[in-house]
């Protein structure tokens, strides 16, 4: 068993070293420019499970719940650690959510956004290095602390170590002697935790033969709340083999090369795995996701959805179709990011799980 | 060009089509002249003008029946950079007042059904079940589309477009341009600017090379000019709700606006809303308003309900009440002072960073506020659109503030701009009877 | 008629089915009941009934399914409706093609392989759209009896036509139309066209293939049953016992396991 720390301790700790705690939303964002302004990056998947009521009171039913929890989250105190707001412009929703702080909700902390490109061209690398030089600045006001060219590249490199990390942990799930829950649990530790503290909680992941039983199920979707899903997927007798979750495997950004710190992050963030929020085009990703599950032995693909999710929506006929032509199954279910899957959903998964036997 | 292509083209659509069409909008004109509304009914008579609206808009669909093989087709957004595709005599189509006619006319719900049964989720915008499903099932009310040979995407609208021409690429297997626009939560900012105008750039050789030729920087300029012209002529139209009683309703604008979204620049366009003007202003002269007795004067936000607009035009034109203004309309004349034909592309790009879906929600606000005061409004609908989240994101708070800051009184109306599905009369109509209530008792 | 060998309990949200099978696969004994709200005591009642109907005396063991599966005390084994229905209506009609369950709760399309399998299946979301509980809901609204709902519908003359599909949309439809005079058995016609245009696009979206089968409570509706014909151009086959299916698969299921007492 692993232990993990908790975010109130990491918070505690980020608060010894002097530094501060920065609360990011989904999906892609520069830890590295993060971390070297002093702030540690605390991501905000959801939460499930809060009560939904401040979130209503902004953001309409049809919003999807990573919106509506995460800013009743903020309303309940539950970001109070937080001394900056960071919103990446992942889709319509959290492009709503983050103007709708700044200009209505104006909370304590200061609201800080990035814009990334859909697409990678030389125009989208150059805006993306200047959008990273705006957001840099902006954390220097709040944090007083603007790191030197060395410091920067030092916080990349210590990112880029923790993400070949993470990719040896996903590469070779069958390696790692870890349940589903706890090998997910294990992955997810990247959201909240200091670049050098997951390398070393990576490294330090029971190795041998990993859990084989019953059907191989690769899982993909934004990111698989509550955690419970797991424990469920084992016992209808299945596991989770390789996973395509925008909080996991879609974040295994290559390390760069060039000498520019901020050419270096720019180029990761675009250059990172086939994501429909980034633009990516639908049969590629599709060709990568079958290839994916060839690769580890997956029968079938589980889509796990935030319900009114769009960017996610618009694929799933095709990689369906891709997939079928391709002779591996899928299933497209959604969730409510709240404390519980309903019964409903499970049954389908079951019924899945019954059909790849 | 393909002989036989261009055969059917001179056939029917220059020859026999156009004349048809013309003739038909006659006859239209004497039917809209000769309408005598009943005693009971709330609203005047109609604008005689939409008959031109409908020639230009049948004419243009007619055209694209025959367009392949003749002119090179281009699929946009309908807030994408044309004026490099118009230079190289692209024909273009935007699906998205192709949705928007299929709403009004009342197949919409059929063709996202065609989307649905292939997969799509009912909760992806339903202008993109739309033409998704006039893709797939290659029906629509206008005909035919004729396949694009480029497919231009601009994000300035929303992502949605983005999933949704990633799809349209995949299924035609055609390129696709993306312009993308970083949402402004602030005042613009140069490398935003920058960025915009080196992607307007890249667009030329991209458009040239499907074109197969080059384009004129001076039609370039031409094609400016003409969009200014014609975007200054629709904000006027939309400014002469300012009379008391309005001559024009935001339904009237919703109905005649496809000229400024899919043909604007075109002469013909321009002449359409010259004419228009002068309805308007022949109203104004007679002191005739588009309804009969108007009481209240209130904005509308958001995009219309397609297949509601006569319905809520009467049930709301019978309380007194005039939708005389509406942000979505005003969207397509408000960035025409920003166009500057002596820096085209500069200025291009800073106008396309700028429509209302690419600017904060506290700008949006600010927009309603001021519509409020130049028009001298009792109250607002904000249309809370499901399908429409960069649209809708962000109006509970605006109606808040409108209503207790303002003190202007505003309800939000939840429906859906085209799947008539999610619409329900009784709630819609119990929820706009309370709303007038407010407003007669503020 | 062999006696009992295995028992299959299909407890539905509104129904709770139980069915014994012989050694040969017979269905030799069933029931049907409204569902209780105590699941628990309900299953093991129809169970006891069942084995003293059709059972030898002794023990027979029994396999759960339906979504209150997982409390039914004493099962052997539990599997989801969805495999149960595809393994009931293959043996009961015995060919592989697309089986459609209008349940109560739920509504599911699945597509059946040789062998009985379910190969492929796709299942209504969370609302109420596109189920039986649409059509008892707004038959309710205008004091119909179920049974009357499709021969009324059929007997239309006329259609009012119901643009929402929500059920709570669907029921401020109907209190208008209805105010406005609308006749109760044009609107019926009009629900009926609602639910099946929703089943349709499930169908359409696992790809229709033939034959098409048809099970749940609603196949006992004959308008149901028309119009799906008619928007499908498929002929419908029907099991004899079209609400039992999913206990009967349960029941086979057991029974192919082998694990006899
Ligand atoms: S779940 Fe989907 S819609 Fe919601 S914030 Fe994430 S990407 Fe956006
Ligand atoms: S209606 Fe809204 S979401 Fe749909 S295409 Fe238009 S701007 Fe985008």
């Amino acid at each position: 068993m692993l232990t993990i720390p908790t975010r109130a301790e990491v918070v505690r700790q980020v608060r010894e070293r002097g530094e501060r705690v920065a609360a990011v939303l989904p999906i892609h964002y520069p830890r590295a420019l993060l971390r070297a302004h002093g702030f540690q990056p605390m991501e905000v998947w959801g939460p499930p499970s809060v009560s939904v009521v401040e979130g209503n009171a902004h953001f309409q039913a049809y919003t999807c719940g990573i919106v509506r929890n995460a800013t009743s989250f903020l309303l309940q105190g539950g970001l109070d650690a937080a001394d900056v707001i960071v919103i990446p412009h992942t889709c319509d929703a959290l492009q709503g959510m983050a103007s709708v702080l700044k200009d209505f909700i104006e909370p304590r902390q200061p609201v800080a956004t990035i814009y990334l490109p859909r697409a990678a061209r030389s125009a989208d690398r150059g805006f993306l290095q200047a959008e990273l030089h705006r957001l840099a600045q902006q954390l220097a006001e709040i944090s007083g602390r603007s790191p030197s060219g060395g410091e920067l590249m030092a916080a990349i490199e210590r990112e880029e170590e923790a993400d070949r990390e993470l990719g040896a942990l996903a590469e070779h799930r069958s390696e790692i002697d870890l349940g589903d829950r706890d090998y997910f649990t294990l992955l997810r530790a990247r959201e909240f935790l200091p670049a050098e503290s997951f390398i070393e909680l990576a490294r330090s992941a029971p190795r041998g033969r990993g859990p084989d039983r019953g059907v191989p199920l690769m899982i993909s979707g934004i990111v698989p709340e509550p955690m419970d899903l797991f424990d469920h997927i084992n016992e209808m007798g299945a596991h989770v083999v390789a996973d395509d979750l925008a909080c996991c495997s879609r974040r295994l950004y290559r390390p760069g090369s060039a000498s520019d710190p901020f050419e270096r992050m720019a180029d990761a963030l675009l250059g990172g795995p086939l994501d429909p929020t980034r633009g990516s085009p639908i049969l590629e990703r599709a060709r990568a996701v079958a290839s994916r599950m060839a690769q580890c032995g997956a029968k079938g693909l589980l889509v796990y959805d935030v319900k009114f999710c769009e960017p996610e929506l618009f694929d799933v006929p095709l990689l369906r179709k891709h997939l079928t032509e391709a002779g591996l199954s899928m299933l497209h279910v959604e969730f409510d990011m709240t404390g519980s899957i309903a019964q409903q959903t499970l049954t389908r998964i079951e019924a899945f799980v019954e059909m790849l036997q | 060009m393909n002989p036989k292509s261009y055969l059917a083209y001179t056939l029917g659509y220059q020859l026999f089509g156009k004349s048809f069409l013309s003739w038909q909008r006659h006859s239209d004109e004497r039917k809209l002249r000769a309408i005598r509304p009943a005693p009971d009914d709330p609203l005047n008579p109609p604008l005689v003008g939409t008959a031109r609206m409908k020639e230009l808009m049948s004419r243009h669909y007619l055209e694209g029946r025959y367009a392949n093989g003749v002119r090179k087709v281009a699929w946009v957004t309908s807030g994408a950079p044309i004026e490099v595709l118009r230079a190289l005599d692209f024909f273009l189509i935007y699906p998205e007042n192709h949705a928007a006619l299929c709403g009004a006319r009342r197949h919409a719900e059929g063709l996202a059904v065609e989307a649905e049964n292939a997969g799509y989720s009912r909760d992806i915008c339903s202008y993109a079940r739309t033409d998704i499903g006039a893709a797939l099932s290659g029906r629509t009310p206008m005909g035919k589309l004729p396949r694009p040979d480029l497919l231009v995407c601009c994000t300035n609208i929303c992502q949605t477009v983005l999933y949704w021409y990633r799809v349209l690429a995949a299924h035609f297997g055609v390129p696709l341009y993306v312009v993308d626009t970083p949402f402004l939560y602030e005042k613009v900012a140069d490398h935003q600017l920058d960025y915009v105008l080196e992607q307007i750039e890249g667009l030329i050789p991209v458009a040239e090379k499907v074109a197969g030729r080059r384009v004129s920087r001076g039609r370039l300029q031409e094609i400016m000019e003409q969009g200014k012209d014609c975007a200054e002529l629709w904000l006027e139209i939309m400014d002469r709700a300012q009379h008391r009683p309005s001559p024009i309703t935001a339904f009237d604008g919703f109905i005649n606006m496809g000229p400024i979204v899919d043909l604007r620049g075109e002469p013909e366009t321009f002449a359409f809303y010259k004419e228009l003007l002068r309805e308007i202003d022949r109203r104004i002269e007679q002191g005739v308003g588009a309804i009969r007795d108007e009481r209240k004067r209130v904005l509308w936000d958001n995009l219309p309900v397609w297949y509601k607009i006569g319905k809520l035009s009467r049930h709301l034109g019978a309380k007194g009440v005039n939708v005389i203004v509406s942000t979505y309309t005003y969207a397509w004349g408000e960035l025409a002072p920003m166009m500057d034909a002596s820096d085209p592309m500069r200025s291009a790009a800073r106008v396309y960073l700028h429509p209302i879906l690419n600017r904060s929600t506290g700008d949006k606000l600010r927009s309603m506020r001021e519509m409020v005061a130049r028009f001298q409004l009792d109250g607002a609908i904000l249309h809370s659109d499901r399908s429409c989240k960069p649209y809708s994101l962000g109006q509970i708070d605006q109606r808040d503030n409108l209503a207790n800051d303002l003190g202007v009184p505003a309800v939000l109306l939840e429906a859906d701009h085209n799947d008539p599905r999610v619409y329900s009369d009784e709630q819609a109509d119990a929820r706009l009877d309370a709303f007038v209530e407010t407003m007669e008792a503020a | 008629m062999g006696e009992a060998k295995w028992i299959g309990i299909d407890a539905g949200s509104t129904t709770c089915k139980a069915v014994a099978v012989d050694a040969a696969g017979d269905l030799i004994a069933s029931r049907i009941e409204p569902a209780h709200p105590v699941i628990e005591d309900q299953a093991a009642r129809l169970v006891d009934e069942l084995r003293a109907e059709a059972g030898a005396g002794g023990e027979v063991p029994v396999v759960a399914t339906g979504y209150g599966r997982k409390l039914v005390r004493g099962a052997t084994r539990n599997i989801t409706e969805i495999t149960c229905h595809a393994r009931g209506v293959f043996r009961a009609l015995k060919q592989p093609g697309m089986l459609v369950d209008i349940g109560g709760q739920d509504t599911k399309v699945i597509v059946i392989g040789p062998g009985g399998r379910a190969v492929d299946f796709m299942m209504n979301d969370k609302c109420a759209a596109g189920t039986g509980r649409f059509l008892e809901h707004s038959a309710a609204r205008l004091s119909v009896a179920i049974e009357d709902l499709g021969p009324r519908a059929l007997g239309a003359v006329g259609e009012e036509s119901i643009s929402s599909t929500c059920t709570v949309f669907a029921e401020s439809e109907i209190i208008s139309l209805v105010a406005r005079g609308a006749k109760v058995d044009a609107i019926l016609l009009g629900l009926h066209r609602s639910l099946i245009s929703r089943v349709v696009a499930m169908i359409h979206s696992v790809g229709l293939r033939s034959p098409l089968m048809l099970s749940g409570g609603v196949a006992r509706n004959l308008a149901a049953r028309a119009m799906l014909e008619q928007a499908t151009g498929q002929k419908l086959h029907l099991p004899e016992h079209p609400q039992l299916m999913g206990a009967y698969g349960a029941a086979l299921v057991g029974l192919e396991s082998g694990a006899d007492r």
